[in-house]
């Protein structure tokens, strides 16, 4: 029987079972690393770097979870509060905008068409909406969780959400059109 | 255009724009850079422990007279008749394991939480 987040985490507290620990980063680390990609605006080596941060540190405060929401809402807050963190020394370090560092990068992605333009709408949105999106539409967390790890109120997520799926609607709107006419097309 | 579908289109969308990345050593990279886990502090305690235990009984025994009132306890519980002897041995048996189940639930409880 595959063991629970909440057995492989008392194995840690218990133990300090880094073998448990281990099995924990193995479950979350394409998550966490997507959503940082994402966040980052796909740059892949900041993005596991803050990572491997985001883990270090969850290790490091284990005993704070208190199992009032799942591991990886808790872990996804960590991961936030790193990039946060990164921006923010990179700004005042440099004086990089979040803004203008988009301006810079293109995103990477393999695949052209569709998902490439989905990605580059993605980067487009302005933080907090592209953010409350991630988390939302692409993790799957509930607008409460979201709030919870974005430590914002609970409204103001659900109109980031809103707006940022207005804006990529928006930007997408050709794509869209075609993928429903051809799903139509099949149905047929 | 039908509103829900296309939510449903830009939602499937952003789901499939997020593939599983593998994970090509990172776990191993991470694990890497632990700091040491805590046994041997823990083992230095149980150490520290055992050693003041060992100084305590040392000290009493040399300072009862090399012990002499073990000799009369174990003396008074020979005259003791055997229904007492009974029921001593029984509620000693009772009070270690109340102890056991108590240690037991703690630590579960510590565990759920």
């Amino acid at each position: 029987m595959e063991l629970t987040d909440g057995d492989l985490i008392a194995r840690v507290l218990v133990d300090d079972d880094q073998h448990a620990f281990g099995e924990l980063v193995r479950r979350h680390q394409s998550s966490v690393r997507g959503l940082l990609r994402q966040l980052t605006r796909t740059d892949v080596a900041l993005a596991d770097d803050l990572a491997q941060n985001t883990f270090l540190r969850a290790y490091k405060n284990i005993r704070s979870f208190r199992g009032e929401s799942r591991f990886s809402t808790w872990l996804y807050r960590i991961a936030y509060n790193c990039f946060r963190e990164d921006a923010r020394r990179r700004k005042e370090l440099v004086g990089i905008d979040e803004e203008q560092l988009q301006a810079q990068r293109d995103p990477q992605v393999a695949d052209p068409g569709l998902r490439h333009d989905l990605m580059h709408a993605l980067s487009l949105l302005p933080l907090n909406e592209r953010s409350a999106v991630l988390l939302c539409c692409q993790n799957g967390l509930s607008h409460e969780e979201a709030a919870r790890v974005l430590d914002i109120p609970l409204g103001t997520v659900k109109t980031n959400v809103l707006r940022g799926r207005e804006k990529l609607k928006r930007t997408l709107a050709a794509w869209g059109t075609e993928l429903i006419r051809v799903e139509a097309m099949k149905r047929i | 255009m039908n509103q829900a579908n296309q939510e449903d289109w830009l939602d499937r969308q952003l789901r499939e724009a997020a593939p599983y990345i593998d994970d090509e050593g990172f776990t191993a990279r991470v694990l890497q850079q632990l700091p040491a886990p805590h046994r041997s502090r823990r083992s230095l305690r149980s150490a520290i422990l055992l050693g003041v235990t060992l100084l305590a009984s040392v000290l009493a025994y040399l300072l009862s007279d090399g012990g002499r009132f073990l000799v009369v306890a174990a003396t008074r519980l020979t005259t003791l008749p055997t229904l007492w002897l009974l029921v001593l041995a029984l509620s000693s048996g009772i009070l270690v394991m109340a102890g056991g189940v108590i240690a037991a639930i703690s630590k579960a409880r510590e565990l759920q939480s």
